[in-house]
């Protein structure tokens, strides 16, 4: 199983839209899922822009586009997918 | 060429306040600067008022359009003698500077001007103008031609007459101990900046006193000649997608000092390039976005909330305890000399979103203010392009 990668994006919007309250993941990810997921932060994931209705601060898990990311959302979907075997 | 100009200056001990002033100013439409160092009558608030105004009224004068000899003399002919001393309620230095190397110098009443050229002291001629009004009152005309490299050094008599009567030095450090100290400055570091060589110049001043305090308000000004300091700032993604590609190529194959403000921005040069932007660290730093890395970039940081936190240390000074993205952005700046701006006009709908918790300025806005500022305040050639 390849490890399952998390982007936090650090652009404008997601910043302010509370992309600054995901720094935890930092610590929180390797805390409970050890090396198995590997957290970075992305310049934009450039979703912001594309969308009619912005739904920021993004997170991507794996593939996955999480919109209006929080802490619990984000450790909720990697929960999902380590237990479903994804990626 | 760059005019690289600063002035280091220390209050006589025990004063609150300088009794010399500089002052300059750079006009990039004419490539010229003019600089003045006047040095008051006594010292404290008196003399600051009386500085102050002498140098003030010389570059207002010579911004009027007035030639740098006429305003001069008008100055010496008007400026009042002290009715206790006898002596001119300031003496002063003016220095209009091309940056194709021409200078002319009017001195009155300072101590003569240090030219350095290759290392040696160059003793320019000098034309006399007495004053119609003052007989003891002359000014020293200079027109010199100046080349890469070369430097004026001004001095307030607070830098020539340190140690003044001190056992080791009965007549001071005078103008003979000055040159030693800079040549010896300037043959350690031979590229040392205006800023350094000024600040040296005031340091070896003070410790010429035996006790190391001041006993007269000590400035020097120094102007050298230099190539410039370049740097290429990109922000924000060009308004016509197709030309990303060709924006991209010119920022990266720029020799400037380089760097990037904004995420859109980044991913754009680093998919035209296709070289990959790292963001390390995604825990905030000073209340911003942390910077990244991206080979050949000299920094690279989120865009809008950290150009205006930029403008704001620019204008109120840096004085929060995290060096964050801004501070970093702001010492990229004031260490260049030509600072360019390719600012992409393309907006972000997202930033004008009614949902957002703050507001978020406009880039080109941004950008207008941080320029007048680091043209007004910080006397850089700053050039924005909108693309």
């Amino acid at each position: 199983m390849s490890k399952l990668t998390v982007k936090i994006c650090m652009g404008t919007t997601c910043f302010v839209m509370g992309a600054s309250d995901l720094q935890d993941l930092q610590e929180l990810i390797p805390e409970r899922f050890g090396d198995d997921v590997e957290v970075t932060g992305v310049t934009c994931l450039d979703y912001c822009s594309s969308c009619s209705e912005s739904q920021a601060p993004y997170v991507m898990v794996g593939e996955e586009v999480v919109n209006k990311a929080t802490v619990e959302k984000v450790m909720e979907i990697i929960d999902g997918k380590l237990k479903n075997g994804q990626e | 060429m760059f005019i690289d100009i600063n002035c280091a200056q220390e209050k006589k001990y025990n004063q609150n306040t300088y009794g010399d002033y500089f002052l300059s100013r750079r006009y990039p439409d004419t490539g010229t600067l003019i600089a003045v160092l006047s040095d008051g009558l006594g010292s404290g608030i008196k003399a600051n008022i009386l500085a102050t105004m002498t140098a003030t009224m010389l570059l207002k004068f010579v911004e009027a359009g007035a030639d740098i000899k006429t305003a001069c003399e008008v100055i010496m002919n008007s400026l009042p003698v002290c009715q206790v001393r006898k002596i001119s309620y300031s003496t002063f230095s003016v220095a209009h500077c091309s940056e194709d190397g021409e200078v002319r110098i009017v001195e009155e009443g300072n101590p003569q001007f240090v030219y350095i050229s290759d290392g040696v002291v160059v003793e320019p001629e000098f034309t006399v103008i007495d004053s119609d009004t003052f007989k003891n009152r002359h000014m020293h005309i200079y027109k010199l031609q100046l080349k890469l490299g070369d430097r004026l050094i001004f001095c307030s008599d607070g830098v020539t007459q340190a140690g003044l009567g001190s056992p080791d030095l009965k007549l001071g450090l005078r103008r003979s101990g000055l040159i030693k100290y800079l040549l010896e400055k300037i043959k350690e570091n031979p590229d040392v900046s205006s800023s350094e060589l000024s600040k040296f110049v005031v340091r070896a001043a003070l410790n010429t006193e035996p006790d190391r305090k001041a006993k007269d308000d000590t400035s020097c000004c120094v102007i050298y000649y230099r190539e410039p300091r370049r740097a290429l700032i990109f922000t924000g993604p060009p308004y016509h997608q197709e030309k990303d590609s060709e924006y991209a190529h010119e920022f990266f194959n720029s020799k400037a000092k380089k760097a990037i403000c904004g995420g859109t921005t980044a991913n754009l040069i680093s998919r035209e390039l296709n070289i990959p932007v790292r963001c390390n660290n995604v825990r905030s730093v000073g209340k911003l976005p942390a910077v990244s890395q991206m080979d050949g970039v000299d920094l690279v940081t989120e865009g809008i909330l950290t150009l205006t936190k930029t403008v704001e240390y620019l204008e109120n000074g840096f004085n929060e305890s995290e060096k964050n993205a801004a501070y970093d952005l702001m010492q990229f700046l004031l260490s260049s000399d030509c600072i360019e701006f390719m600012v992409g006009a393309k907006l972000n709908q997202a930033h004008y979103d009614p949902n957002l918790p703050i507001e978020i300025e406009i880039r080109k806005n941004i950008i207008k203010k941080m320029a007048k500022i680091l043209e007004d305040k910080y006397i850089k050639r700053v050039t924005v392009r909108y693309i």
